[in-house]
């Protein structure tokens, strides 16, 4: 009899070791996409609190910032439109702009959170991408021309003003990477050290996965597979621009969400641009604002670009399928598809 | 009938009950390493945020969920799938209509029912796109 027991133990824990319930698993649809949270090492209970905590965050966030559904910003905008001030007693908002103005400066202005008008021209202000003209050049020029600029708008004694009545901000380049941060800042304070928050492909790593790194798949713009896979190091974050999820497409041409705020039009050149970024206070901002520029800048400037920004680690895709990678990040990358060498640059 | 089959249980002996959980262990075993799972996608369904059964994506046939608001029906039709029926009030879910690319997710929040589309492998944690 005792033997029985014995092997009845023996059975029942090798059918417990067989699932993987070291890792808390929770996805959300925030920020008009998916939300995914992995908690590693944690209680269960600990694990959904602290989860919850953060979508709670992400959800208060959406509503703080969202560049069409009324907003703090939508109140901003408006007044902004109608050449008024607007008095704001919200000191988060009030760092987050000026945070956004020194971005665009530092990423010469091709990250530039002031061209709401010409986001919304060409139909992204939306959920549903139905778009099927390209706007009026006249009025794309018109609004270029007017110079769009987070530097237009001053804020003294918590009231608000721009002398651009163009000027519409949204943030959407850079609220999804905000919220990294802020993740970031919960996990820490709930004592959670190991944890992957990907919000809609920007991801930020705490921690490791057990014994090992976390593990990251970068999608292949064109194909339903990823090209490569990348460890992402304790702290470290990742972020991709890309046309292939927000896109339209007029007379059989893809025109993605990234809009080159020195022409009015998507960049076409370009299919992604992923970056690496190490641990710091605002590394989600960073690697969701500093994918921008390296996607939208000129072939021959990209490189320049990321070397006056610092990133070290960068893998560019471009769209006859050539790829320009920084030394540290084909070091460090694994690629899941027989790519032709010939087609790699490296920098 | 209940003492029949524990008149049963005592004809075996502790010698017997070794080998029935040697083999169950085997054939655990076996099942995990020999039975790969054949090339292709397959669609995982989670309810709670928890997996609760995987499905091949090549065949064609209707799956319907207990979700915690009620039922949800999910098809799938030869390599794609899709919400056809939900209890949620603004059918986001059945809005997005059909996915059949790896990495694809649909998520019902109100019935907390979300599926997503996988390959055979999966070597990474999430997803950078």
């Amino acid at each position: 009899m005792r033997l029985n027991n014995l092997l009845i133990y023996f059975l029942i824990s090798f059918l417990i070791s067989c699932s993987d319930n070291k890792i808390y698993k929770q996805e959300n649809y925030i920020f008009g996409t998916i939300i995914g949270i992995k908690i590693y090492g944690e209680s269960k209970i600990n694990a959904e609190k602290v989860s919850n905590k953060i979508f709670d965050e992400f959800q208060r966030l959406h509503e703080l910032l969202h560049p069409w559904e009324k907003s703090i910003i939508t109140d901003i905008n408006n007044a902004i439109s109608k050449s008024k001030s607007i008095s704001i007693n919200n000191n988060e908002i009030i760092s987050i702009l000026r945070s956004a103005k020194y971005f665009e400066t530092q990423t010469q202005s091709l990250f530039n959170p002031s061209i709401g008008k010409l986001i919304d021209l060409w139909g992204f202000h939306s959920n549903d991408l139905n778009r099927d003209k390209i706007p009026n050049q006249n009025k794309i020029q018109k609004l270029i021309l007017s110079k769009p600029s987070m530097q237009s708008i001053k804020i003294k004694d918590e009231i608000l003003t721009s002398n651009n009545k163009n000027v519409q901000i949204d943030l959407g380049g850079y609220a999804k990477g905000y919220a990294l941060d802020q993740a970031k800042k919960i996990l820490v304070k709930n004592n959670v050290k190991n944890a992957l928050i990907n919000i809609g492909g920007n991801i930020l790593a705490l921690g490791k996965n057990g014994e090992k790194a976390w593990r990251v798949g970068i999608q292949n713009p064109r194909k339903p597979n990823v090209i490569a896979t990348i460890d992402l190091e304790p702290g470290w974050s990742i972020g991709t621009s890309g046309d292939y999820q927000r896109y339209i497409i007029i007379d059989d041409k893809r025109y993605s969400h990234l809009i080159n705020p020195n022409t009015g039009f998507p960049e076409n050149r370009t299919q992604s641009a992923t970056i690496l970024i190490p641990p710091s206070k605002n590394s989600g901002i960073k690697s969701d604002v500093f994918s921008k520029p390296l996607f939208i800048a000129k072939t021959k400037n990209k490189i320049n670009i990321a070397k006056s920004l610092n990133i070290n680690y960068f893998l560019i895709i471009m769209n006859d399928n050539s790829i320009f990678i920084s030394k540290s990040m084909n070091d460090k990358i694994k690629w899941e598809e027989n790519i032709d060498k010939k087609n790699i640059t490296i920098f | 009938m209940i003492k029949k089959i524990l008149q049963f249980s005592k004809l075996i002996k502790s010698g017997d009950w070794f080998v029935i959980i040697l083999f169950c262990i085997l054939i655990i075993i076996s099942a995990k390493t020999l039975w790969n799972l054949p090339q292709g996608k397959y669609l995982e369904i989670y309810k709670n945020n928890e997996i609760l059964a995987i499905y091949s994506l090549n065949q064609q046939i209707s799956k319907t969920i207990n979700g915690i608001k009620g039922k949800t029906e999910i098809i799938i039709n030869n390599g794609r799938v899709r919400f056809s029926s939900s209890p949620c009030s603004k059918k986001y879910c059945i809005h997005q209509g059909w996915i059949s690319k790896t990495n694809q997710t649909i998520i019902c929040i109100p019935n907390k029912i979300s599926i997503s589309i996988v390959g055979t492998k999966k070597t990474y944690d999430s997803i950078n796109y």
